[in-house]
């Protein structure tokens, strides 16, 4: 007995080491994309105040352009309301814009829009975060796509404090979707390989595809992030080559844009996620039988 | 007392140095200099190795709190801890004393005070980048960003260790 408190007295060093590396190996290994970003979402409730303010500098710095850019945006946005507008009136069933609450309540809008500001955002890792400074209390939930003003795929949210959220950006190698060549309808899945920042790769996308070097790559419009008619720009073909087993192309997309250098973003509620989503997994689950309503669970 | 207190200034000073400055600099995906190692290195080179250990495993936690990062700083910063002692002997074993006692880091020679923070650096990174991208199809890859993000590393902590050493410890 004594010879043996001995020997623990002796190695107690390498057990107390194994033993703090067996723990953090078991929380690293059961760690998700969700639980990172749940992490990073509460403390942020502490570490969020000064980056915002942090970032509150660099973000002057960059005031002019993006003023540019959003004025753009919204001129743009304005044509569409108008265009729409006339649409709306000449339709015999025409409804006043100030009912569109009513109208989002019966479901006949989808989306909803809002803007928020990143304050913090990292593309130097393999799994790549944006922190934005808008949380549940602003009306963010998980799940909504985030692009940039002008239109570019930045990513979704992932999860949401108080007052942030966490968006998980196409830069981090969990990040999948899809996408497809503009002209073209066939779909091939994009995802990063954790390789350039200004690069991610779409795999399967079919032989018969039309393809070419500098081809714009937009949202497949599959995606229950993004509206299907809004074509959210990915980037463009680079390159492209067969696969290894000669079945389908393979190819390297520049992204759109900078993300390191995106400051402020546009975030697209799809009311229906959840009862697609929903929907999806009882088919998947079996629970679903045609002409019966889904199964409470 | 005074003592204690410069080495939680500098446990602090790192992490925030780490999180709020190296964390927002976007030079692309080889560029990621972990430095909040250097409190690993400044600790007392005489320090009794489960305490050195335990700081470590409490500075990796921060990192991970802050980061978001489920236990992966924990594993990188942990493992340096606990190889700590034997880089030590290593790097003082190079340049042997008249006695077998382990000397001070402000008086370890330029060139083991080097070799020191390079060691602890590259095992950090190593262990950190390895298990961050978790895969051997991007070894190369993976190397790359280890050497590329240690030369920036080991010229930021070789500054503040000079910085530490000298107007902190006076000597």
């Amino acid at each position: 007995m004594y010879k043996l408190i001995e020997f623990i007295r002796r190695i107690y060093v390498v057990l107390l080491f194994l033993m703090i590396e067996g723990v953090a190996l078991y929380a690293y290994a059961h760690s998700t994309y969700y639980t990172q970003a749940k992490i990073i979402a509460h403390t942020n409730s502490i570490v969020g105040g000064l980056q915002n303010s942090i970032f509150g500098v660099k973000h002057y710095f960059t005031l002019r352009s993006e003023n540019e850019m959003l004025a753009q945006r919204v001129a743009d946005l304005e044509t569409q309301v108008e265009f729409l507008r006339e649409q709306q009136a000449a339709s015999a069933d025409s409804v006043a814009y100030e009912q569109m609450d009513s109208l989002t309540a019966q479901g006949l809008v989808q989306y909803r829009h809002m803007a928020a500001r990143i304050i913090s955002n990292t593309t130097n890792r393999t799994r790549n975060f944006i922190t934005l400074n808008k949380g549940t209390m602003h009306g963010v939930i998980p799940n909504m796509g985030v692009i940039t003003p002008d239109g570019v795929m930045v990513g979704f949210v992932a999860a949401c404090s108080n007052r942030y959220s966490v968006v998980k950006s196409i830069l981090n190698t969990d990040f999948r979707t899809s996408g497809k060549i503009v002209g073209d309808e066939r779909i091939g899945s994009i995802a990063w390989s954790g390789k350039s920042p200004y690069r991610v790769e779409m795999n399967n996308l079919s032989i018969y595809a039309e393809i070419e070097v500098g081809d714009e790559v937009i949202s497949s419009g599959v995606s229950q992030y993004f509206p299907p008619d809004m074509k959210v720009r990915i980037g463009y073909v680079e390159s492209y080559k067969r696969n290894d087993s000669q079945t389908a192309n393979d190819v390297v997309i520049r992204l759109a844009t900078d993300l390191a250098k995106v400051s402020n973003v546009i975030l697209i509620e799809n009311y229906d996620y959840n009862e697609v989503t929903e929907l999806e997994s009882a088919v998947q689950n079996g629970s679903y039988s045609t002409g019966g309503a889904v199964t409470p669970y | 007392m005074q003592r204690y207190l410069s080495y939680i200034g500098m446990f602090i000073g790192v992490v925030l140095l780490q999180i709020f400055l190296l964390d927002n600099i976007s030079l692309g995906i080889y560029f990621h200099p972990l430095i909040y190692v250097a409190f690993v290195i400044i600790l007392p080179l005489d320090m009794r190795p489960v305490w050195v250990l335990l700081l470590s495993a409490v500075l990796g936690l921060t990192m991970d709190m802050m980061t978001g990062m489920c236990g992966l700083n924990v594993i990188a910063t942990t493992a340096t801890g606990f190889a700590r002692s034997l880089i030590i002997g290593f790097t003082s074993g190079l340049n042997t004393g008249v006695d077998d006692t382990i000397p001070a880091l402000y008086r370890l020679p330029q060139k083991n005070l080097l070799t020191y923070i390079i060691m602890m650096i590259l095992l950090h990174s190593a262990i950190y980048f390895i298990m961050e991208s978790l895969s051997m199809a991007h070894l190369f890859h993976t190397l790359l960003r280890v050497i590329v993000s240690d030369v920036f590393s080991v010229i930021i902590v070789w500054y503040i260790v000079k910085l530490f050493i000298e107007k902190i410890l006076n000597k």
